[in-house]
């Protein structure tokens, strides 16, 4: 069984929601958690609540990466804090992957600081998955979205190699046989978008191995037409906030509108059980965690609000990643590429 | 040196028994011997105690309370034969008087039977008997568990006892019954650890009310670490319980590392004392050799005492049992039992001077 180590001290809700999701693998699966950060408290907050003892390991880190540090200083200065020595264990051997829903710079720099790069990979990148609308029986109603801040600026390059990347996970993790690629781009037309696009689009037309569909705008991305969505960090993340702040946007709309007037609040409660698949569709705490891509070791960043579904489903979603030999899956193509 | 009385609990205690729902129930009412299960580790601590008694020339005796009626006996008994377990009584609840005299409300409430069980028996006993006590965290093992204990120490009288029984709606019949026996048998003294399996993955936190004597365990290989750690057996003997899981439950050398290091973490073993049983079973195989620059387990013992050395002068070891605080049931019953009324002022046990 898989090793993970879990950064405990990362996270709005930590160390609490992250032990607590420990916990609640540790009485569902084989998985052995390695919790990294203040042991007392670590022990404290395990103790409250049911957890088998037997799949969990407690590595002391005396020192936390807080959410709002500048990540380069952090990742630079404070070597015992349990991001760092969560990556660290992963890169020693002791644990085969690592989460944290930590400071999101400091992640990808750990990890930039202590793992290697898979040969041939010029950049890692952040991936991660957004709900949409599926287009046919058996498609994958999440979608993968990469860079999503790794990353700010990409070349041609970079941006083919995250193709395969993408491609390589959803394969192996949401079991698509042949993912559909997109290249994120202002037009369907293989002449827009600039240099570095049209150079992307045309390598990747000529990929073979791979399921190109060209290009996909913005209002593609909601619906299923690729299951692999590339673009440039700055791009991906802008792309990312704004899926999830229509979603708050929505619910707070109706939350102020069934305030207002009883019609709504009555038709909100006629509506109640589709919203209600609407936001368990749209539940981040469903998906685990976004990759970070390109390196040997897996890395899996949670959402910093997460709780402690959200971390268990990360866990159970970066053991898999193992099992399935995803940056094997990686490597492969890439030497392929080459 | 002391004799040593063990009394075990059995269903959820050494048996892996489902009553869950009346299915599961009537299944296992009528089960075979063969078909019953027990809890991976079980008769091998057991069959430990009973060794290591006897390597140090004392008198072990080991009883099964259970509270199924005996009409399940034969096939327990056929079962713990089976397991090759070395047991000196078993006694069972006589379910069918309770359903004659109506007395339905006793079928499921243990508390006075198991009470009066335990006095009995410590009463037939060498007056200078230590005993261990083992039980589940299904029904209210602790509980009883902690009073019969108190009683026996001296820090619960029957005074004390009645408010507590009538609490939890012990039968008036059974409570008298105690009453009397706990009078005979208060500050006997000699009950040194209650082990509680977490069968139902209780928190240990809910515990903390119990004291140090009782110890939550996760399964039989914590239990028997700890009975090393109070001298009772010898790591050699957790070893055999360690080869058992391993051999029989699936158990992995990283699995007994964890619970090592959780019983460490929890204050109920010394870090010494861990070292040891890590040791020998490294001497067996169990355990991969150990290397400076890898051993996950001095890993851990190091980084808990870098850990520990700022906060906690003091050294960690597990506390004495004998030494454990007067014990407040009534926050206890808030906990276990939040339906039943809080018990008055002067019910709460009479407070016992630290040695």
């Amino acid at each position: 069984m898989p090793i993970i180590a879990v950064d405990a001290m990362g996270g709005d809700h930590a160390p609490d929601e992250v032990v607590k999701g420990v916990a609640q693998v540790s009485l569902s699966t084989d998985i052995e958690c390695l919790v990294v950060g203040d042991e007392s408290r670590i022990q404290h907050v395990l103790e409250a609540v049911p957890y088998n003892p037997e799949h969990i390991s407690i590595l002391h880190a005396r020192d936390a990466i807080g959410m709002a540090e500048e990540p380069r200083e952090a990742v630079r200065t404070r070597k015992d804090a349990s991001l760092v020595v969560a990556v660290r264990a992963v890169a020693e051997g002791r644990a085969d992957a690592a989460i944290s829903a930590g400071n999101t710079g400091a992640c990808v720099l750990a990890c930039a600081k202590h793992f290697r790069l898979i040969r041939g990979i010029r950049r890692a990148a952040l991936a991660s998955v957004y709900p949409r609308h599926t287009e046919y029986l058996g498609q994958d109603r999440l979608a993968l979205l990469l860079d999503v801040g790794a990353t700010v600026h990409c070349e041609a390059e970079e941006l083919v190699q995250f193709a395969l990347m993408g491609n390589a996970y959803a394969r192996r993790i949401s079991k698509v046989a042949s993912p559909r690629i997109g290249l994120l781009n202002m037009g369907s037309e293989e002449t827009k978008g600039g240099e570095a696009l049209v150079e992307t689009h045309r390598r990747l037309r000529e990929l073979p191995g791979v399921d190109f569909v060209g290009n996909v705008e913005g209002n593609d991305l909601p619906r299923g037409r690729a299951d692999v969505i590339v673009c440039e960090g700055l791009v991906g993340n802008v792309v990312l906030k704004l899926i999830e702040g229509m979603a708050e946007l929505f619910g707070d709309l109706a939350g102020v509108a069934a305030e207002r007037r009883i019609a709504w609040r009555v038709g909100l409660y006629l509506l109640s059980r589709g919203i209600e698949r609407l936001r368990a569709l749209t539940d981040y705490t469903q998906y685990g965690g976004s990759p970070i891509l390109g390196f040997e070791r897996l890395f899996l960043k949670c959402h910093g609000r997460s709780n402690a579904h959200a971390i268990a489903n990360a866990v159970k979603v970066a053991a898999k990643a193992v099992r399935d030999r995803v940056p094997e899956e990686i490597g492969a193509a890439i030497a392929a590429l080459r | 040196m002391h004799p040593l009385l063990c009394r075990w609990d059995l269903d959820k205690t050494y048996l892996r028994s489902e009553f869950d729902t009346l299915r599961t129930l009537v299944r296992t009412a009528f089960e075979r011997a063969e078909d019953k299960v027990e809890i991976p580790g079980v008769a091998e601590v057991i069959k430990a105690i009973k060794a290591a008694a006897a390597r140090r020339a004392r008198t072990a005796l080991v009883y099964f309370i259970s509270a199924s009626p005996p009409q399940i006996g034969k096939a327990i008994r056929a079962k713990l034969a089976l397991d090759g377990v070395p047991y000196d009584g078993i006694v069972f609840k006589d379910q069918l008087q309770n359903l004659r005299r109506g007395r339905l409300r006793n079928l499921r409430e243990h508390v006075g039977f198991k009470l009066v069980e335990l006095l009995r028996g410590r009463l037939a006993a060498p007056s200078d008997a230590r005993e261990l006590l083992f039980g589940d965290d299904w029904e209210s093992d602790s509980l009883i568990y902690s009073l019969y204990a108190d009683v026996l120490a001296g820090a619960l009288d029957a005074g004390g006892l009645e408010p507590i029984l009538r609490r939890i709606r012990v039968d008036p019949e059974l409570i008298a019954e105690v009453a009397v026996l706990a009078e005979r048998a208060r500050g006997l003294g000699g009950v040194e650890r209650i082990f509680i399996n977490l069968e139902r993955r209780t928190p240990p936190a809910i515990f903390r009310h119990f004291g140090a004597r009782l110890v939550p365990t996760f399964n039989y290989f914590q239990t028997a670490a700890v009975l090393a750690g109070d001298g009772q057996i010898d790591p050699g003997d957790v070893v055999r319980v360690a080869e058992a899981l391993i051999a029989r439950a699936g158990y992995t050398d990283r699995r007994l590392e964890n619970s090592l290091a959780d019983l460490v973490r929890r204050g109920h073993l010394a870090s010494a004392m861990a070292d040891a049983i890590c040791a020998a079973l490294r001497g067996a195989g169990i355990l991969p050799p150990t290397t400076a620059a890898t051993s996950r387990w001095r890993r851990l013992v190091a980084s808990l005492r870098r850990l520990r050395r700022p906060r906690h002068p003091a050294p960690v070891v597990p506390p004495a049992p004998a030494a454990t605080a007067p014990l407040d049931y009534e926050a206890i019953l808030n906990r276990l039992r939040p339906e039943t009324r809080p018990l008055p002022a002067a019910a709460t046990a009479t407070p016992r001077e630290e040695p």
